[in-house]
């Protein structure tokens, strides 16, 4: 019995938190067709923003979290008016976008690396404290990034369904040309998009290193296995992903306890490998249909 | 003429190659240029499936890894003559190249990149936490991989008992380069014949190509399985000149500074691969000056994405376009030809 309880807790945990890793990656892949490698240097940015407001300028962590937002949220637009922008007027766009932002992802790590050190820190922004749950701790902290994990996804769900960005946002991912016809800014949307995901992966970053510790590499294997998720749900797919990443992290909780933490990765691996030969598009994906 | 054109530059290059080791330069540019030789074949390989069959992998490295570790495990194990582990190795790496080919058979774009990337950061992972003790080195615990440190003590060529402790450098220099020499001629035939046109239809458009009876399963794993055996032979090769091999070959900075030398080249072109592998060794060697070479992984980084942003073509690419278009501005001056209306030339080979 204590075994389940701690690795359902310990699944929805890590489900929450892929679910916050995943989702700016998601969103910019279904609105923008690209996929975003600077994904996880947002993340490690968002960490360290916190850290040097909390810990180095001794301010308030919530302060430091909402920097860390801001700062995420202006590092995609960067990312858009520095490279993005540049890249769409190539044909091979969806290639040349994960060349560049994988050559920008690892000299932003470097960079990190160069300003703070590879000494991992602890993030400041943390909820103390837990409670018993039959016989097993569960920390605040754990409940706290199920819940922020929960309201972002309603805000998300909100904007894109009730407003007019989210309307024009939805019309980019559907067809570009129409919606630019329409009178939609589709630069202006891409940059926001970009923004959006920037802002949701600063916010990732600081609750995924206050449960790891923060180091230049913290955004790599969340991002990673927000690829995973985004595969097996179909890229895009932004309410699959939510329930894919759930679906892995009590499946990695569970391999965890049975196997142990190694095999967890390889065996991820596989289960994509077999979905995918399964469903090609995804568990959650629609096959797309060309006319020649 | 496309071919003459190939073998002539093919040729000269060969020559300075096998003259280099003669200017009496010092063995760390030997070993430097062995090392460029070593990763110019794995670009050319890449190239053949990213550029040339449009297949985006990133899961070179782990083929690499897999003929390296391959290699390094029959010698130790086995203590096998590396001679005779180098044509298992490159069958290692070929089953490997198939499995991963099957995996992505049904995926395109963005989806093989991320699957691909997956592979060889597990296959890292598995390495750097290998440790459970599979024999016993006096009280020192030993695993299959030897996790972080890598293997080592497998035996080398065999070169230094034949041409001595001097010269031993040059051996493994010549052996790179029959690979390399090899791998780029074989690479050339491909892309100019009947298979090269099957990559490159399914690659520009799959389902055009696929509705003329192009077969996507048949190319797709011939690409890889191709691409693998030279992989793999290369990763031989890396093992025995180094006499180690460990999982730093499979991290990031390695890869980015690869994918560099192949977009930076010219992806899709023939002598991109190679030109860009002697331009990133060259800025490579620059880098590790002084001060900025702290700042080289960033340098690199940040290099490679104004390529893809500004020059697309990569040097090699970017170069034939111009040529083409001078060449035709030149001919319609000159009023020799008036037909030659077919524009643009070859972008990519």
């Amino acid at each position: 019995m204590e075994t389940l309880i701690q690795v359902i807790v310990s699944g929805l945990t890590l489900g929450a938190m892929y679910a916050v890793g995943t989702i700016g990656l998601s969103l910019v892949w279904a609105a923008l067709g690209m996929l975003n490698m600077a994904h996880g240097v947002l993340l490690a940015i968002g960490g360290y923003v916190s850290y040097t407001l909390a810990t180095l300028w001794g301010l308030p962590p919530f302060l430091g979290l909402l920097a860390s937002i801001v700062a995420g949220a202006i590092m995609g637009a960067a990312l858009y008016y520095a490279s993005v922008r540049r890249l769409n007027r190539h044909p091979a766009f969806e290639m040349n976008v994960i060349i560049a932002t994988f050559g920008l992802s690892v000299a932003g790590e470097n960079a990190i690396l160069k300003i703070f050190g590879g000494y991992p820190y602890a993030q400041p922004f943390k909820a103390e404290g837990g409670f018993r749950l039959g016989g097993v701790h569960v920390p605040w902290h754990n409940l706290l990034i199920v819940g922020v994990a929960a309201v972002i996804m309603l805000v998300i769900a909100m904007v894109l369904s009730r407003t007019y960005t989210g309307r024009a946002i939805r019309a980019t991912a559907q067809d570009r040309e129409a919606a630019r016809l329409m009178g939609v800014r589709v630069g202006a949307v891409f940059a926001q998009v970009l923004a959006i995901g920037g802002a949701l992966a600063g916010l990732s970053g600081v609750l995924l290193s206050s449960i790891t510790t923060l180091s230049p590499q913290v955004g790599f294997d969340p991002m990673l296995k927000a690829f995973i998720i985004c595969v097996i749900a179909g890229l895009g797919n932004v309410a699959g992903a939510l329930y894919m990443a759930f679906a892995l992290g009590f499946f990695e909780a569970v391999i965890q306890f049975v196997i142990g933490v190694r095999f967890a990765l390889p065996l991820m691996l596989l289960l994509v490998i077999v979905a995918l030969i399964w469903r090609p598009y995804g568990v959650f994906g629609r096959e797309d249909v060309s006319r020649l | 003429m496309m071919a003459r054109r190939d073998l002539i530059i093919g040729l000269v290059i060969l020559a300075v190659a096998i003259a280099l080791p003669f200017t009496g330069m010092s063995r760390y540019f030997v070993s430097q240029i062995t090392l460029l030789f070593i990763w110019a074949t794995v670009v050319t390989q890449w190239n053949l499936v990213l550029g040339v069959a449009g297949i985006f992998s990133l899961a070179q490295m782990a083929i690499f890894a897999f003929g390296g570790y391959s290699t390094a495990m029959i010698g130790l194990y086995l203590e096998w003559n590396l001679w005779a582990a180098m044509p298992i190795s490159a069958a290692v790496s070929v089953i490997v190249g198939l499995l991963i080919g099957l995996a992505c058979l049904r995926l395109t774009g963005a989806y093989v990149a991320l699957l691909t990337l997956s592979i060889s950061v597990a296959l890292f992972v598995l390495i750097v936490t290998d440790t459970d003790c599979i024999r016993y080195e006096g009280a020192v615990c030993r695993s299959l991989t030897e996790g972080w440190r890598g293997l080592g003590r497998f035996g080398d060529f065999g070169f230094r008992d034949w041409l001595g402790g001097r010269d031993y450098l040059k051996g493994n220099y010549y052996l790179a380069l029959v690979l390399l020499a090899i791998a780029t001629a074989g690479s050339i035939l491909v892309v100019r014949s009947r298979v090269g046109l099957a990559f490159k239809a399914l690659r520009d458009n799959r389902l055009y190509a696929a509705s003329r009876g192009v077969s996507r399963f048949k190319y797709q794993l011939l690409v890889f399985a191709y691409s693998a055996f030279f992989t793999g032979l290369a990763g031989s090769v890396y093992a025995g000149n180094f006499t180690v091999i460990g999982p730093n070959i499979l991290q990031l900075p390695l890869l980015l500074l690869l994918l560099s030398m192949l977009v930076i080249g010219g992806s899709g072109t023939i002598w991109g691969p190679l030109a860009g592998s002697v331009l990133l060794m060259v800025i490579d060697e620059i880098l590790k000056e002084g001060i900025i070479q702290e700042y080289r992984t960033l340098i690199l980084g940040v290099l490679l994405a104004l390529f893809v942003m500004y020059l697309p073509g990569g040097v090699v690419g970017t170069l034939e376009v111009g040529l083409a278009r001078l060449l035709q501005r030149w001919r319609s001056w000159s009023g020799s030809s008036a037909g030659n209306l077919d524009g643009g030339g070859e972008g990519r080979a």
